[in-house]
């Protein structure tokens, strides 16, 4: 018979934990839930109260008998429909909180720094598995407090069903966000020994007006070889751009593309930002338009 | 008879050599926008350490009148087109109008009494 591991990354987020075994310099922790008040709904709260005495570190114990509000107990709140709406259901706090689907089966048990946040996120990328959800807030929200509370559950649940919920099982990445994957930067050549049958002007010029926004910046776009580069990609990521990425540097590829560049646009350092076809500038100018807030309208005209 | 004899002069190559270009200096670049730009406030400072490769520029100049921010810095690009060949980054922090200039340097003021 096959065994499932446990997925070991109940954060929803991109940093996950590594291990669920670790030691506090003091006692372990116990738990005592109270009611947590939210328009018309309650929630049960985590709460530390962590011994004056403390003794040698010794590892925290996997079940917590003090806790009175466990997985069972807690009530299942019925999972709007509309993601916007999440907010006034679900507290916007950390703790943990259980997945179910419409056969009220649970699918995942997470933790989460904001649990409405990650709620939407969850309706949003698989809304056939989450129609209602049990939300534990943790009191005293530190690494340690969140992992115990989402042991003390998976534990309770492991117990019961004698099976890991399905989006716990390693593997599994349902309901784990994944970072966003870094786009490829764009190759203006096939390389550099190889007969170009149209002029490189014309491929930069097909380029910027094929594309909405291309930055031509020194290095790649995951790992820019100087500093107005790197600002220029942080730019326009924290703004969420779709952009094309060119890099000045690749002689392999690129091969004579700084000095092309230059001439075509009138323009003699990079990097170089193109939207809609005409050159907005470089760095100084790009980190001047964002700071004004001039940036998003036209990137996203 | 022995062969006349000739006497070969070692120099050392600063006798009669150029030194080796050291770059541009942050005087030939404010020599070059002065000259050029006429401006009301220039500062030019060699963020290179020394090396000539890299400047921070913030200019004002009557020349910005009625020029958005992309042709501002294409006149100052090419007020410095010689230097730039020699220059591995140029910022430039401000380019103003004396008017905007002016605007700026009053709240500077009003704070400084406070």
């Amino acid at each position: 018979m096959a065994t499932n591991t446990i997925n070991l990354s109940p954060i929803h987020s991109t940093s996950s934990l590594r291990s669920l075994s670790f030691r506090s310099s003091q006692n372990a922790p116990s738990l005592s839930f109270y009611s947590h008040p939210k328009p018309s709904l309650t929630f049960p709260s985590i709460s530390l109260n962590k011994s004056k005495n403390p003794t040698k570190p010794r590892a925290f114990t996997t079940t917590i008998t003090s806790a009175h509000k466990n997985l069972t107990e807690t009530e299942l709140i019925a999972v709007p429909p509309l993601p916007n709406e999440v907010n006034e259901k679900f507290p916007s706090d950390a703790g943990v909180y259980a997945v179910y689907d419409n056969n009220e089966e649970l699918q995942f048990i997470g933790i989460s720094r904001d649990i409405a946040a990650s709620v939407t996120v969850h309706l949003k990328s698989v809304p056939e598995l989450c129609s209602s959800v049990k939300v534990g807030v943790v009191d005293e929200p530190d690494r340690a407090a969140l992992t115990q509370a989402w042991k003390s559950w998976m534990e309770e649940y492991i117990k019961a069903s004698g099976k890991i919920p399905p989006g716990n099982e390693t593997g599994n990445i349902t309901w784990v966000r994944q970072p966003p994957k870094k786009k490829p930067d764009l190759r203006l050549t096939p390389g550099r020994h190889v007969q170009l049958t149209v002029p490189l002007e014309e491929l930069i010029d097909k380029l910027v007006k094929e594309n909405k926004v291309v930055a031509f910046i020194k290095g790649s776009r995951s790992a820019p070889m100087c500093g107005f580069s790197q600002r220029v990609v942080g730019i326009l990521e924290s703004e969420g751009v779709d952009y094309e990425s060119v890099d000045v540097l690749d002689e392999e590829y690129n091969h004579g593309l700084r000095e092309t560049l230059k001439k075509y646009s009138n323009w003699p350092t990079f990097p170089q930002i193109f939207v809609n076809g005409e050159l907005v500038g470089g760095c100084d100018i790009l980190t001047s338009m964002y700071e004004k807030g001039e940036l998003a309208p036209l990137v996203k005209k | 008879m022995s062969e006349p004899h000739t006497h070969t002069h070692t120099h050392t190559p600063t006798e009669l050599e150029p030194e080796p270009d050291m770059g541009v200096t942050k005087e030939q670049v404010e020599s070059s926008l002065k000259s050029k730009m006429n401006p009301s406030h220039l500062e030019v400072i060699d963020t290179s350490g020394g090396c000539g490769a890299s400047f921070a520029i913030e200019i004002v100049s009557e020349q910005f009148e009625g020029k958005r921010l992309l042709e501002r810095h294409r006149l100052v690009n090419g007020a410095l087109e010689e230097e730039m060949k020699e220059i591995h980054a140029l910022s430039i922090k401000k380019a103003l109008t004396p008017e905007q200039w002016k605007q700026q340097q009053e709240p500077e003021k009003s704070n400084t009494a406070a």
